[in-house]
């Protein structure tokens, strides 16, 4: 377990050095800092902390190669249910990026009704491990959020929603 | 004067003027509560509606709005470890950690009291000393402030708790975030890539709502129900609004010290352009820490951190207000939008609006003073209210956050890339809790990115690149000093003096 925890730690550690390197690529577009007199430029704070967080980075990637017992920092997320940790986020992130690619198609009513059902319905069965019983809770409460967030944005607010989409 | 502040109580107690501060101040507990929506929203959402009212309403409403809107950050970031904004970000650090000991309803209890206090001293400071005040505020040039922000920077990141190269990291990260979009000082666009939507930057709103709503559904759905909320006691019983007033040994705990230290600290921060609620509770949550008998509590449910934040907070709200009323200068978004509110009743704000039209503003700062008091009342009648916000069903409760901050991310901006940058940010910020990294320096990056890179620049340009400009200026040698001082106090001497004290332990 300890071995594994130091893998996903050193593998974060090299994730954010390869998101450095891509913001990093941009900033030859920038010019050098301080080529037109006193002024550092539009380059000169990203450049700064650009070589920061290599350093950094490299710092806390040596950490977790060299001594993995003290980088146990890892959120504990002890679960009844086999595989809830890795399983639960990822069913919410796929729930929540769907939910973007229908909100403009079929509008706010029915793709906000599916999501917020999937989402209480995640939720629900969680807590209880009864799917009817967790089906039709799931249901009244999407219905009622929906109904709600119709109400509050558009109706109290004035704020504008796709209503069917298209 | 006193006369002319006594006559704006008499006009704020006028039933229908006093309506309108109760349903502003329900307004921003409402969007101050509710992670997404913010007092910045409600009082722009309700610009429109001021053309209708008389100024002095408007003015009362917008009031209510901010002094609870301020507040209200602090409940769902106790109960549910999601801050309504921002600034209630320390607040639910430690108020969170107390809601798991089954201590929520006295955690929301001593918040509204700091809350109370901070608002009552902010208010008071606003009334008696806000030209003296302003002038002194008006004495820091640019590398002060970029002095002033760098202390906050700093504070934040040694403050955070575990590695420091990590919060180091997390705090470089926010910042790098902050550069994306159009450079602060040229129209150059940076790290775009080429596409339009990036031109805009990331912008805070899906910023908070990713970092906080969004990742905190990916947490809670990796975490068990059982394990969701704890065991809480006072969650299983029935609450009386006296559960809900501070005992006399947590307010003599505190110390009426941290009391005052920090809502003067919030008045101070307040005044400054960017400085803003979450600095001042940042900045006074490090100082009481540092301060404290018990520092090692702080992080853990300290009554101390979560006061400090709390009434810093909320003193910001009238510390803010003295530069918009007496040089005419709006200190963050909040005060430019109360900015338009004068405008479009034909009053400029300046040197020249509390001598001209000081019966147009006298009730404003009575409804300040009111708002504090208004704020221990709501606990005490809606404190039950808000501790069930932990026994709700997580179905309902999670329903409701997902469906809010994703709309809520679209009804701000109408964009649906901003909906998406919000999803991604609370995809990253998941990553950033699990592996150990703290969440609170990269917000401060985002949020203080701007002014620190600005007040950089032009600090530079004066001095020809020369860096010694910031050790010349007296108030930014005095922060530099504060910078160096915190470092000392709360990273550099307790490393040092910690393996002393393991020593006897070890084998």
């Amino acid at each position: 377990m300890a071995q594994r925890r130091f893998n996903l730690q050193a593998a974060f550690a090299t994730f954010l050095i390869v998101l450095n390197s891509i913001y990093a690529s941009q900033l030859v577009e920038l010019g050098l800092p301080f080529a037109k007199g006193g002024e550092p430029g539009p380059a000169f704070l990203p450049l700064a902390l650009c070589l920061f967080i290599y350093v950094a980075g490299l710092r806390i990637l040596f950490e977790a190669l060299v001594c993995p017992e003290t980088e146990a920092t890892a959120e504990p997320t002890p679960g009844t249910v086999p595989g809830l940790a890795r399983f639960g986020p990822v069913a919410v992130l796929v729930l929540t990026a769907l939910y973007l690619v229908a909100f403009p198609w079929t509008g706010y009513f029915i793709s906000t009704f599916c999501y917020t059902l999937l989402i209480a319905l995640f939720f629900n069965f969680e807590s209880s491990g009864d799917l009817r019983n967790a089906g039709w809770k799931s249901a009244v409460s999407a219905l009622a959020i929906t109904g709600f967030g119709w109400l509050f944005f558009v109706q109290l607010f004035g704020l504008f929603l796709p209503v069917w989409g298209g | 004067m006193l006369t002319d502040l006594a006559g704006g109580f008499v006009v704020l107690f006028q039933p229908m003027t006093f309506l309108f501060l109760l349903g502003g101040f329900l307004l921003g507990l409402f969007f101050g509560a509710i992670p997404g929506l913010t007092a910045t929203l409600a009082i722009a959402i309700l610009l429109p509606f001021t053309f209708g009212m008389e100024v002095t309403q408007a003015l009362v409403m917008v009031m209510g709005i901010y002094m609870a809107g301020i507040y209200a950050g602090s409940i769902t970031g106790i109960t549910v470890n999601i801050p309504g904004a921002p600034s209630g970000v320390m607040t639910s650090y430690e108020g969170y950690a107390m809601m798991q000991r089954g201590e929520g309803p006295r955690a929301l209890g001593l918040s509204a009291f700091a809350s109370l206090v901070g608002g009552l001293v902010g208010a008071v400071l606003l009334m008696f000393l806000a030209e003296p005040i302003s002038r002194v505020a008006l004495l820091f040039q640019t590398p002060d402030k970029f002095s002033l922000v760098l202390l906050a920077i700093v504070t934040v990141t040694i403050v955070s708790t575990g590695s420091l190269w990590k919060a180091s990291m997390a705090m470089a990260i926010g910042l790098a975030i902050s550069t994306v979009g159009i450079d602060p000082m040229l129209p150059v666009g940076r790290f775009d890539f080429g596409s339009y939507y990036m031109i805009e930057g990331i912008t805070l709103l899906p910023a908070v709502i990713g970092l906080f709503a969004i990742c905190e559904l990916f947490v809670q759905a990796a975490t068990p129900s059982k394990l969701a909320f704890g065991d809480a006691p006072a969650a299983h019983r029935r609450l009386s609004p006296r559960d809900f007033v501070p005992s006399g040994a947590d307010l003599k705990a505190v110390g009426a010290v941290t009391y005052a230290k920090s809502s003067i600290i919030g008045v101070l921060i307040g005044m400054l352009p960017g400085g803003g609620a979450s600095m001042a509770s940042f900045i006074a949550y490090a100082e009481a820490k540092r301060g404290s008998r018990r520092p090692e509590g702080f992080g853990k449910g300290s009554i101390e951190g979560l006061s400090a934040s709390e009434a810093a907070n909320n003193a910001m709200c009238g510390g803010a207000i003295v530069p918009l009323l007496t040089i005419g200068i709006p200190g963050d978004a909040v005060t430019a939008i109360i900015f338009g509110v004068f405008l479009i009743h034909g009053l400029v704000p300046g040197p020249g609006l509390l001598a001209n039209n000081f019966d147009v503003v006298a009730p404003m700062f009575a409804a300040l003073v009111v708002a504090s008091l208004l704020i221990f009342v709501s606990v005490l009648i809606f404190g039950p209210l808000y501790m069930r916000l932990a026994r709700i069903n997580r179905g309902i409760l999670y329903g409701v956050i997902a469906m809010v901050s994703v709309v809520g991310v679209y009804a701000s901006t109408y964009s649906m890339f901003q909906m998406w940058m919000a999803l991604a940010i609370g995809a990253f910020a998941f990553g950033f809790r699990r592996f150990g990294y703290p969440l609170l320096p990269l917000l401060m990056g985002i949020i203080l990115g701007p002014y620190f890179e600005e007040f950089l620049r032009r600090s530079l340009i004066v001095s020809e690149g020369s860096p010694l400009i910031f050790l010349t200026q007296p108030f930014s040698l005095l922060f530099l000093v504060m910078t160096a001082a915190f470092v000392w106090l709360l990273r550099v001497r307790p490393s040092r003096r910690a393996p002393v004290r393991r020593a006897p332990s070890q084998p």
